[in-house]
């Protein structure tokens, strides 16, 4: 059998093999990504789809939770100070329900009192960032406004909405209570038992300031018990927060593995798709120029 | 009995059949690299006896000519192969420019999905912030460009396929052109009772050639070689061509036609031809049909979350995208609003309500009409195109290596060996010297016999 002695197509096709398992080890190294285009890996291409859009949410859902929960806890502080100043208009109540008090020290109750309502409104129409805390979803308005008008002396501005934030893919945690079922619901109305007792301390029955005081007192009580949705919400943004950094992970080591490269295989790649490209040269440089002529004495 | 002037005419013969065998060895080494030459053998034979008083001796060697030596067999088969490999060459290379708009550079779609995916996830924490909401156009323009660019990507390499549909077609015809001409030299000659030689192998590699541009079927009739494309359409019959024919069709992309103007685009297969039909017929509006689907799909759904809310002034939010029907739709897909103010985030006409947002996230994450979420959809687009280039670049390896096989088998049957050619001058250069020495020695024995009668002695 003859055979074939035209081994340049053999020896280009070889070191054109080389060369490219060479390129893509070199690429390999100096991106660190094993996929750099779809075709490198076509089903870690499609998962990376999945992965960027799901890494970039879970960065702003982190970010979404960090903000909500300082909304939470101003919230949550102004109540405190709500529940404190009750505290305190309820032993204001108690002092002046004693029958004790000249009309003059009532007087000066009924002072403190409107102090402590005043204190309260304000705390009410907190807000934080600019955004009001207690007005449902009109953050905009301030939720309580002095209106001579009203019974309690104030009208309720805002609505009775609540916001759900993003802090997943489906999960949402609800971060506000609509200031009127705080301030001015119409089982323990906030505002209005405090406005009753400052009218029943001017008053002077001792009855009647026993009557508001018993008021403020199951105010306070229901105001202990909204608290409760704002420790649960910021609860719940927290183990979020830990779940989110866990997915950060899970995310980042997925994305590792889909398209990540392992520098130290890499590194033993690219050496030996260097080693393999210098013997396909050097078998090359040996092989191409051996021919009979190299052996037969030049002509005379 | 053979006399001193047969034996001169014997060597006189081999002197020539020695120059005529060194003349095929030399010709063969100087087209040691000649693309598609194929070696030639000199034909030796022995001249017949004569009988000359009872007694019969040798005539003498005649070269009877030079024989090409090739396999038509492993022709046939590498123009197969040929044809196969560069109809895959050609869609993996309009594949590795189509997977670049695939690949995550950050300008893709699935970057521009993640940032819109994100913007609104921040509306949701901040829905009346104004800065907010122009990062939601922001990046729903982001989107919507990067479909464009996706799209107008496809189409662009797809009118690059349609350019090289028409300059195949040209060059076919003149290869046929050529390829009828020498047709017609290879038939005279035959007919002289010569072989086709150096004619053949011009033949052989347009033939080659035309087998690059396009699938054909090759075959031997009365008339000379008959070439036809691979559903059957002649290109070459003996000495006459056939030209195809390229118009511009109804969805102005070049229609190839045969002689008789029937339309012979879609069954046209192998070659760049092939290939290019391949891709621009088949393998893109594949893709452009998910991209669009999956564009006005999103947006409509999209524009449904919307309206379906109000924006900060209070109104009912009106669509978001501006999506055309249709084929156009992610190449013309754009941002209708330009005011943050019109984005309805909120779900009761309050500045401060985020009611809406996460409806308009869950046009993100919820699937659409066709059953898959827009992730999914890019996603499976991004695989059908990473898995269609690293086939068409397997397979143009296979291909590659199947069709280094074949050449190297003809090169081992057709091809020239320099040791062997070396080694045959060495062989003819001694013939020669030999016949030259019988010349020499008869005219030094003639010499003899005409002094035998001379007065002259030694």
């Amino acid at each position: 059998m003859r055979v074939n002695t035209n081994l340049v197509p053999d020896i280009l096709a070889d070191l054109a093999q080389s060369q490219s398992t060479l390129n893509t080890a070199l690429q390999e190294v100096s991106t660190g990504k094993s996929v750099n285009v779809p075709s490198d890996n076509p089903e870690a291409s499609a998962a990376m789809v999945q992965n960027t859009i799901e890494t970039a949410n879970v960065d702003q859902y982190t970010k979404n939770v960090t903000s909500e929960l300082s909304t939470v806890q101003a919230a949550d502080s102004a109540l405190s100070t709500v529940v404190s100043s009750l505290t305190q208009a309820v032993s204001l109540g108690t002092e002046g329900a004693n029958g004790t008090n000249s009309a003059s020290n009532l007087q000066a109750i009924a002072q403190q009192v409107q102090g402590i309502l005043t204190s309260v409104v304000s705390q009410a129409n907190a807000s934080y960032q600019g955004s009001y805390l207690f007005g449902g979803t009109a953050t905009n308005t301030t939720p309580f406004t002095a209106n001579a008008a009203s019974p309690t002396g104030y009208q309720y501005n805002g609505n009775t909405d609540q916001n759900s934030v993003a802090v997943g893919d489906n999960l949402s945690v609800q971060v506000n209570l609509p200031g009127s079922q705080i301030f001015s619901s119409p089982t323990a109305d906030v505002i209005g038992s405090l406005s009753s007792l400052v009218t029943a301390l001017q008053g002077g029955n001792s009855t009647a300031i026993q009557t508001a005081t018993t008021a403020v007192n199951s105010a306070l009580n229901y105001v202990g018990q909204q608290r409760v949705f704002y420790a649960n919400s910021e609860s719940q943004l927290n183990s979020q927060e830990s779940y989110l950094q866990q997915e950060t992970v899970d995310l980042s080591s997925q994305q590792t593995s889909l398209v990540g490269v392992d520098m130290a295989q890499a590194a033993t790649t690219l050496s030996q798709a260097e080693t393999a490209n210098s013997a396909a040269l050097a078998a090359a440089s040996k092989v191409l120029p051996d021919t009979l002529l190299n052996y037969l004495a030049p002509p005379q | 009995m053979g006399g001193l002037n047969t034996a001169l005419y014997i060597g006189a013969q081999a002197l020539e059949v020695a120059q005529g065998a060194l003349g095929a060895t030399s010709n063969n080494i100087a087209n040691a690299n000649t693309p598609g030459y194929t070696r030639e053998v000199p034909q030796l034979s022995e001249n017949a006896e004569t009988l000359n008083g009872g007694q019969v001796s040798g005539g003498g060697v005649t070269l009877d000519g030079l024989q090409s030596v090739r396999d038509e067999l492993l022709n046939l088969q590498i123009q197969q192969q040929t044809s196969a490999q560069s109809s895959v060459d050609a869609q993996s290379s309009s594949l590795q420019q189509i997977q670049t708009y695939f690949a995550s550079t950050g300008n893709d779609i699935a970057s521009a999905f993640s940032s819109f995916s994100t913007s609104l996830a921040q509306l949701s924490a901040n829905p009346s912030d104004a800065s907010v909401q122009q990062e939601v156009i922001s990046s729903g323009r982001n989107l919507a460009q990067a479909f464009n660019t996706t799209a107008n990507g496809l189409t662009s390499t797809q009118s690059a396929a349609d350019t090289e549909v028409s300059q195949s077609v040209a060059q076919i015809n003149t290869l046929t052109q050529q390829i009828a001409q020498l047709n017609g030299e290879v038939q005279q000659l035959t007919a002289a009772g010569q072989d086709g030689g150096t004619v053949e192998d011009q033949r052989d590699q347009l033939v080659q050639q035309l087998s690059q541009l396009t699938g054909i079927s090759v075959s031997q009739s009365s008339s000379g070689e008959v070439i036809t494309t691979g559903n059957g359409s002649p290109l070459v019959v003996g000495t006459q061509s056939f030209a195809l024919q390229s118009t511009t069709g109804p969805n102005g992309l070049q229609q190839v036609l045969d002689s008789q103007g029937n339309n012979i685009t879609a069954s046209i297969q192998g070659g760049q031809l092939g290939g290019a039909i391949q891709i621009r017929d088949q393998v893109i509006p594949g893709y452009l049909t998910q991209l669009n689907t999956l564009a006005t799909q999103f947006a409509t759904a999209f524009n449904t979350a919307q309206t379906q809310g109000f924006d900060s002034n209070g109104n009912p939010g009106q669509n978001f995208f501006t999506v055309p029907a249709g084929a156009g739709a992610a190449a013309g897909l754009s941002v209708a609003i330009t005011n943050p103010a019109l984005i309805a985030a909120s779900s009761d006409g309050s500045a401060g309500s985020n009611g809406n947002v996460a409806n308009l996230s869950a046009a993100l994450t919820n699937a659409l009409p066709s059953g898959q979420t827009p992730a999914q959809a890019y996603a499976s687009l991004v695989f059908q195109v990473g898995n269609d280039t690293s086939n068409a670049s397997t397979e143009s390896t296979a291909f590659g290596q199947n069709l280094l096989e074949l050449t190297n088998q003809q090169s081992s049957v057709s091809g020239v060996n320099v040791d062997e050619e070396t080694t045959n001058l060495i062989r003819f250069q001694t013939a020669y010297e030999a016949a030259a020495r019988i010349v020499s020695t008869i005219q030094q024995l003639n010499t003899v016999t005409l002094d035998m009668g001379s007065s002259q002695s030694y």
